[in-house]
């Protein structure tokens, strides 16, 4: 029974850590939160999906709320290692808005990273409307802080940019405040620009019984269409800074020593209505390209001389108030004596709010013919809608010389190439070149041609060659065998030569003497020894021809005989002095081959 | 050997025939160009090129017709041409220059290193280089022949050497610059550079007329060129002139 036990003990321990292994391989779970519970209309929440474990690969897809849009974030993933266990957590981050005020519940259904259904507890989240306070509530001094805008005129006209005001008040005994955002500036009908805040105007203001301080931030906006338009309500969040009621003690102390204490508000302005109008057909200019504000106008044409084709630079700096943007210049395609190219602009804002300025207009113009006289009349136009009237400005035309290009002087860079200063800048190109001059053909360029690049391998070639050279002639001045080697053979092979023409020409004496003066040199130079210095005896006593064969030394000492025998004996013939000679050469052979 | 001459004297004669009659055309080509007929020159300029003929003088008139008859970016290609055949030829740099300055938006902006490098034609570099180096061997040789003379050319030889090393590095990046780069000189107003090679693609941006831009890439006609501020798009090979080197 005993024996039974322990067999059943690991057998169930193993099941347990089978089932332990299985949950924590599975054990996904499935968390979801918001940041808030409770935020303003126009405000956002953050709603974050927690997966501890196996996270789907993909966000889940939130269920779609009337009133409520969600918009997937971004993700993040955390591996962790504890003890040895491996696990993920994988959080995936949303952004709530809603659309309008209310109790919402939000339903947490996912799957999980095998596709099965998972769901976490719903959320809530309540949205609430905020509205701008009333004036007795602002009168009574209770509100730390509200909005309020200030839109400057009940009509405007469509196109036109105007500067709404939006001030927050923050009462005197806030004592810091921030993180100030904007949750929605409804402008319905209008393109809003960036918001700033006015510099250096903030101001102190009693309100009721109580001293505000205004910080003024200016809204621009442009109309972009006509009718009854809403401006508002803005809606903004910011943190503020109130004296804490809770710290004890003497209040007069409190004051200077409070920490105060943070709190999150939200902020609403009340709604403008404007009526935007259209632009009056009456009295519109024929050039109006919808400039709409208060501008003046400069503009230079140059230079007044010129050949027709020459380039001319009409220069236009529109400057004032409105929306820079939709100043264009005039439609100039009835300008039919000149080709006109596409001109260059640049803007200047000169105020923060992006409405002041000046837009510089430069194109480049030509004249196609001799008979322009000059640049015409140049209007531009623009509505200003603090008068409701059109207004135009005029340049006068300005009077041009143009000369047919056939009968032009040389062009000014020409005729002053040498004496013009480096500094000025050329009116125009340079002439055409009369003479044609060297006509060539296309080619490859010589970098690409195989016979160029073969060319350069021809000094190299050359200098390896000398090199080679110089390296065997220095190695033969610094060894003197080698180069008595060297001169023994060729010594030896003129005197083959010599050898054979005393035997052609049946010339004993010289033929003996010359035979005996090479062996000399050649056992010389095998013995390491002085050529005068060789007799028949060396063969005998010199230690290096002991490697040489018994048919050599018999050979040697045969010729030495021959030699000596020659200075007695009677003349011999042409045939035997060719063998002797021929004897000679094989045993020079034999010799050359021991080593010295 | 006679056939031989008979066929080089043939040659001659058809040579100096051909050159009558492009001298011939170019005179009437700079007539119209004097009367003010400035497309009418342009076009019979471009027809003595397209006949295989070029020089520095054919490409410098052809560029001042196309400028005069308001085309920028052909005048801008042909004056780049005669500047490669004649690189210092200050009437050229001056042309180049002027419409260079017309042309609005991102183009190409000749640095100080392109422009001395520009100095020399491709050939004139590779014959240089190729005479330093003859010369610079030469001077080892000589070294070999005569080692008396080693200390005496010691001086000469790194000089040598070293101007013969400058002068293969800046020739392997002219023909670098040659062979493997390319400038799109845009010939059409107002070209819009799509994203993909296919005319239905969404325009990246847009570029002038007279642009020089770099050429990434060809597919089929489209060539891919780097706008202004990293941007790259594509364009057709009608709307762009290509040309070696930038």
């Amino acid at each position: 029974m005993t024996g039974h036990r322990l067999h059943i003990v690991p057998t169930v321990g193993l099941l347990i850590l089978a089932v332990l292994l299985a949950t924590g391989a599975r054990g996904a779970s499935f968390t979801a939160t918001l940041d808030r519970d409770t935020i303003a209309l126009g405000e956002q929440a953050t709603l974050t999906l927690r997966f501890d474990g196996d996270a789907p690969p993909n966000p889940p897809q939130l269920a779609e709320i009337p009133g409520l849009k969600s918009g997937y974030v971004g993700n993040q993933s955390m591996n962790l290692n504890i003890n040895g266990v491996a696990s993920s957590i994988v959080t995936y981050t949303y952004v709530v808005t809603p659309a309008k005020s209310g109790e919402f519940t939000i339903p947490i259904v996912a799957s999980d990273a095998n596709g099965n259904s998972i769901s976490a507890t719903p959320l809530k989240l309540t949205v609430t409307t905020v509205s701008a306070p009333t004036a007795a509530a602002v009168n009574s001094g209770n509100e730390a802080a509200f909005l309020k805008l200030t839109f400057p005129k009940p009509k405007i006209y469509v196109g036109e940019s105007v500067v709404a005001q939006l001030d927050i008040y923050l009462r005197d005994d806030v004592q810091n405040f921030g993180n100030f955002q904007l949750t929605s500036s409804a402008a319905d009908g209008f393109t809003p620009g960036k918001i700033v805040e006015l510099q250096n105007q903030r101001r102190r203001l009693q309100v009721g019984n109580r001293i505000y301080t205004i910080i003024p931030l200016a809204v621009p906006l442009t109309a972009v269409r006509t009718g009854a338009l809403t401006v508002g309500p803005f809606t903004a969040s910011m943190v503020i800074v109130l004296p804490s009621q809770n710290e004890g003690g003497d209040p007069f102390i409190r004051q200077f020593f409070n920490q105060g204490e943070q709190k999150s508000i939200s902020l609403a302005t009340d709604v403008a209505d404007v009526e935007s109008l259209l632009l009056p057909d009456q009295n519109k200019p024929a050039y109006f390209s919808g400039a709409i504000g208060n501008f003046t106008m400069t503009a230079s044409v140059g230079p007044t001389n010129m050949t027709v084709g020459d380039p001319v630079t009409v220069r236009v700096q529109i400057s004032g108030h409105g929306a820079m943007d939709a100043i264009q210049l005039p439609d100039q395609s009835s300008l039919q004596n000149f080709k006109i190219f596409p001109p260059t602009t640049k803007t200047e804002i000169t105020d923060q709010l992006g409405l002041e300025g000046k837009k510089s207009f430069e194109e480049i113009v030509t004249p196609q013919n001799a008979d322009v006289h000059e640049w015409p009349q140049f209007s531009f136009s623009f509505f200003n809608p603090d008068d409701g009237k059109y207004h135009t400005l005029t340049e006068a035309a300005v009077p041009l010389t143009v000369k047919a290009a056939g009968t032009s002087p040389m062009p000014p860079i020409a005729a002053t190439k040498n004496s013009a200063p480096e500094n000025q800048s050329p009116q125009d190109i340079l002439p055409i070149k009369e003479n044609l001059g060297t006509l060539s053909q296309t080619k490859i360029p010589l970098v690409a041609q195989p016979a160029f690049l073969a060319a350069q391998a021809l000094p190299v070639l050359a200098f390896l060659a000398v090199f080679i050279w110089r390296k065997r002639t220095d190695s033969l001045a610094n060894n003197p065998r080698l180069r008595r080697q060297r001169a023994v053979a060729a010594l030896v092979t003129s005197g083959l030569d010599d050898l054979k023409r005393y035997a052609a020409a049946n010339q004993p004496d010289e033929f003996f003497a010359t035979l005996f003066r090479l062996l000399q040199e050649q056992l010389g130079e095998r013995l390491d020894c002085p050529a005068s210095a060789i007799t028949e005896n060396v063969i005998d006593e010199h230690p290096v021809l002991s490697g040489a064969t018994i048919e050599t030394i018999d050979s040697l000492r045969e010729l030495f005989q021959l030699c000596n025998q020659a200075r007695y004996a009677p003349v011999r013939g042409t045939s035997e002095l060719n063998s002797v000679a021929e004897k000679f050469e094989k045993t020079l052979r034999e010799l050359q081959e021991v080593k010295a | 050997m006679k056939t031989s001459l008979i066929i080089l004297l043939a040659l001659v004669v058809a040579g100096n025939i051909f050159a009558a009659d492009v001298a011939s055309d170019f005179s009437a080509a700079n007539e119209l160009y004097a009367k003010g007929k400035f497309s009418d020159a342009a076009d019979a300029y471009e027809k003595i090129l397209q006949s295989g003929a070029q020089s520095p003088a054919l490409l410098f008139n052809a560029g001042n017709a196309e400028f005069k008859a308001g085309h920028l970016g052909l005048a801008i290609a042909a004056y780049r041409r005669a500047s490669q055949l004649s690189p210092r030829d200050d009437e050229i740099r001056a042309n180049l220059a002027f419409v260079r300055n017309q042309v609005q938006g991102a183009t190409f902006r000749e640095s100080r290193w392109q422009g001395w490098f520009g100095a020399l034609t491709l050939n004139e570099g590779a014959l240089l280089t190729a005479a330093l180096f003859w010369m610079t061997l030469a001077l080892f040789i000589a070294r070999q022949l005569r080692p008396v003379l080693v200390p005496k050319l010691k001086t000469t030889t790194r000089l040598f050497a070293t101007l013969t090393i400058f002068s293969v590095s800046v020739l392997g990046l002219q023909a670098a610059n040659h062979f493997w780069s390319a400038t799109a000189v845009v010939v059409s107003t107002g070209a819009t550079a799509r994203s993909g090679p296919f005319d239905d693609a969404q325009s990246a941006f847009t570029v002038h007329d007279g642009a020089e831009l770099s050429v990434l890439d060809r597919h089929d006609n489209w060539v891919q060129v780097a706008g202004g501020a990293g941007q790259t798009g594509w364009l057709t090979v009608k709307q762009v002139e290509v040309l070696p080197g930038t």
